[in-house]
């Protein structure tokens, strides 16, 4: 081990424990928060699962999904654009940007105008192939020009996020009965987080993190470059393969019960790299802490914007995520 | 540069013949209608219109002014119905004769209202104050509120309608028969009745309340009853915490018949049975279309009779 990869491992362990420690205090104030006035017996009590009194019941049956399925969502798009950044090797990947989400969300709203009973644990197929659409429009447009650059396939992206979003849009419009209300879950919204979704999106999520975890290392070695990866051995082909098939896990998952949030995919890995470097065994678990941090905290942002109603938390990750796509794109310039 | 200038050219010649075109077909229509009545000025929610004689031909852009017209006597010749003939409710289709669909009330078809030949076209202030110019273009345009408005404002533009189509001196006669129908319908409320209502619009995606200045949180109120959520927004959205935290003692859930909706889910949560509405039986299950898209006298006598007759039967 050398001197350096000690220096990483430390700076790794402190942000890890940091993280830990905000996504704790961001989940209990999460479930603390709310228009039914409560005592912290009754936060403790609902916590442990307590359903004797309403209190209790608020907490363990609607706050403590709710914040789940924030933290989840959080961490998995997180990830999501973690894998993207390594394997495009693109500091604009991500799934929004590279039309993931809007071809997850496209399907979903199709799915419900076409199939007006369908249960969530469907829509999540639903997502998946949307998200595969969207992911491969995009990669297909983006790469079909030999002087490619990483703008170029996020201006591949953009587009087609915009033409999906458009066909999204022309659904609501033409089937205004059946999906009306869906704006609200298009803008990205955890509040109506039940257990259900937190079933429904638990296994997807957890086993996409843990293959990320499986393929760090060849992460790492990818974001090096297709010609040193190959070097080493590397089965580029395989590794691309199965980092997208756990890029669409994670992200359609998640976009099947919170909607499109956006930019919680960019931000993150980006801030993680800028702690801990280039090693993805590193950035990956971070990453993930941080964007179930980052979520929890806007969905608690998100609820005084209308108070007392709800409001997207997708306004909040927007807010935050725009400028800094802006801060990115201005300082790539610089550089060049 | 070439290209700017030629593209920008054209523009502007499209932009004169479009001009020159409404001048011309104005003054034509002038000339011929002022030869059989007198002009009447009508304001509305944007601004004045003139109109020559009795319209006769009348595009309706929203079921609010489907539900005045038939409430005059009048079909209209064209009604913006989303494509969907039964989103009109049945005590207003059968006042109906023979209309042609218009199609979207969002996006207006401006080539399918204009072959209608209309001479008065009645449109929403909120949804197509931005379309007004080219609706004016076709025939003299009234934009008035509909969507998003109470009770209260949806009478107020009942006169405006009356007067319009000429019948004037029956649309005070008529909202004092509305309202002595709904006096007649509101004796059946004690005095005492002290339970909150709540209307909400119910989905697969959330739940919709429809507060004090909602058009049915209105009309309820305007019966004595109390919506249990005042607020300045009409429909917001809310958890199932914030429900139980307003406590509803009525509920009518609006719902499109055989939807999924996210009450499925609620149910299941024991919170859902901490609701005063729930606890003591009173969720009644209402027609959307009557109950939100019409807005009109009629739908709100039926909404009337609706709610009475499920909460003191």
């Amino acid at each position: 081990m050398t001197a350096t990869d000690a220096v990483t491992r430390r700076v790794f362990a402190s942000y890890l424990f940091i993280g830990l420690l905000l996504a704790a205090t961001g989940f209990i104030w999460s479930v603390s928060l709310g228009v039914t006035d409560l005592r912290w017996n009754d936060v403790l009590q609902g916590l442990l699962g307590g359903k004797e009194t309403k209190e209790q019941l608020v907490i363990s049956t609607i706050r403590v999904p709710r914040a789940l399925v924030a933290a989840l969502a959080g961490a998995a798009l997180a990830v999501a654009g973690a894998l993207m950044q390594a394997m495009t090797r693109n500091a604009f990947a991500s799934p929004q940007i590279f039309g993931i989400n809007a071809g997850a969300s496209f399907f979903v709203v199709l799915f419900i105008v076409f199939f007006p009973g369908i249960s969530s644990s469907a829509l999540v197929f639903a997502a998946f192939a949307g998200a595969f659409m969207g992911g491969l429009l995009v990669f297909i447009l983006g790469y079909s020009n030999d002087h490619r650059t990483p703008v170029q396939l996020a201006l591949a992206g953009i587009a087609v996020s915009m033409l999906l979003s458009a066909m999204t849009e022309g659904f609501i419009v033409l089937y205004d009965n059946q999906t009306k209300n869906v704006l609200f879950w298009l803008a990205g919204a955890v509040h109506n987080g039940t257990w259900k979704d937190v079933h429904t999106v638990i296994p997807w999520s957890l086993t996409g993190m843990m293959i990320a975890l499986l393929l760090s290392r060849s992460l790492t070695i990818l974001s090096l470059g297709d010609d040193i990866a190959r070097g080493l051995g590397q089965n580029i082909l395989f590794i691309r393969l199965a980092v997208s098939c756990t890029v669409i896990m994670l992200a359609g998952s998640a976009v099947s019960i919170v909607g499109p949030i956006g930019f919680v995919g960019l931000i993150v890995p980006h801030i993680v790299r800028h702690w801990v470097g280039v090693d993805y065994r590193f950035i990956l678990p971070l990453t993930a802490v941080f964007g179930s941090v980052l979520l929890l905290y806007a969905d608690i942002v998100s609820r005084f914007i209308s108070y007392p109603f709800e409001s997207p938390v997708g306004i909040v990750t927007t807010g935050i995520g725009a400028p800094y796509l802006l801060y990115l794109l201005l300082r790539r310039r610089g550089r060049l | 540069m070439k290209k700017l200038v030629l593209h920008s050219t054209l523009v502007l010649w499209v932009c004169i013949l479009a001009l020159a075109g409404c001048s011309t077909a104005e003054s034509t229509r002038e000339a011929t209608a002022s030869d059989q009545a007198e002009a009447r000025i009508i304001k509305h929610e944007f601004g004045e219109s003139t109109i020559q004689g009795i319209p006769k031909r009348i595009v309706a852009l929203e079921y609010s002014f489907v539900d005045s017209l038939a409430t005059l006597g009048v079909t209209p010749v064209g009604i913006a119905d989303d494509n969907k003939p039964d989103s009109i409710i049945a005590p207003i289709k059968e006042k109906l004769g023979e209309y042609t669909s218009v199609g979207s009330r969002y996006e207006v078809n401006f080539e399918l209202i204009s072959s209608l030949q209309p001479d008065l076209i009645i449109g929403d202030v909120s949804r197509h104050k931005e379309v007004y110019a080219q609706l004016n273009g076709i025939a003299p345009t009234l934009l008035l509120k509909s969507h998003g408005a109470t009770y209260q404002e949806n009478l107020s533009s009942f006169p405006v309608i009356a007067e319009a189509v000429g019948k004037k001196d029956e649309a005070e006669p008529l909202l004092q028969a509305h309202q002595a129908n709904l006096d007649k319908l509101k004796a059946s409320i004690p005095q005492d009745e002290q339970r909150t209502v709540l209307p909400a619009v119910v989905n697969a995606k959330g739940f919709f309340a429809h507060t004090s200045k909602s058009y049915a949180g209105s009309l309820l109120e305007s019966l004595g009853l109390k919506d249990a959520i005042h607020s300045d927004e009409a429909y917001p959205q809310l958890t199932l915490e914030q429900l139980v935290e307003y406590n509803p003692d009525v509920l009518f859930l609006m719902k499109t018949p055989g939807e999924q909706t996210i009450i499925d889910e609620w149910s299941k949560n024991p919170l859902w049975g901490t609701i005063s509405a729930v606890k003591n039986n009173n969720v009644y299950e209402v027609d959307r279309g009557v109950w939100s898209l019409s807005r009109g006298i009629i739908s709100a006598e039926t909404i009337v009779k609706e709610a009475i007759g499920q909460l003191y039967p």
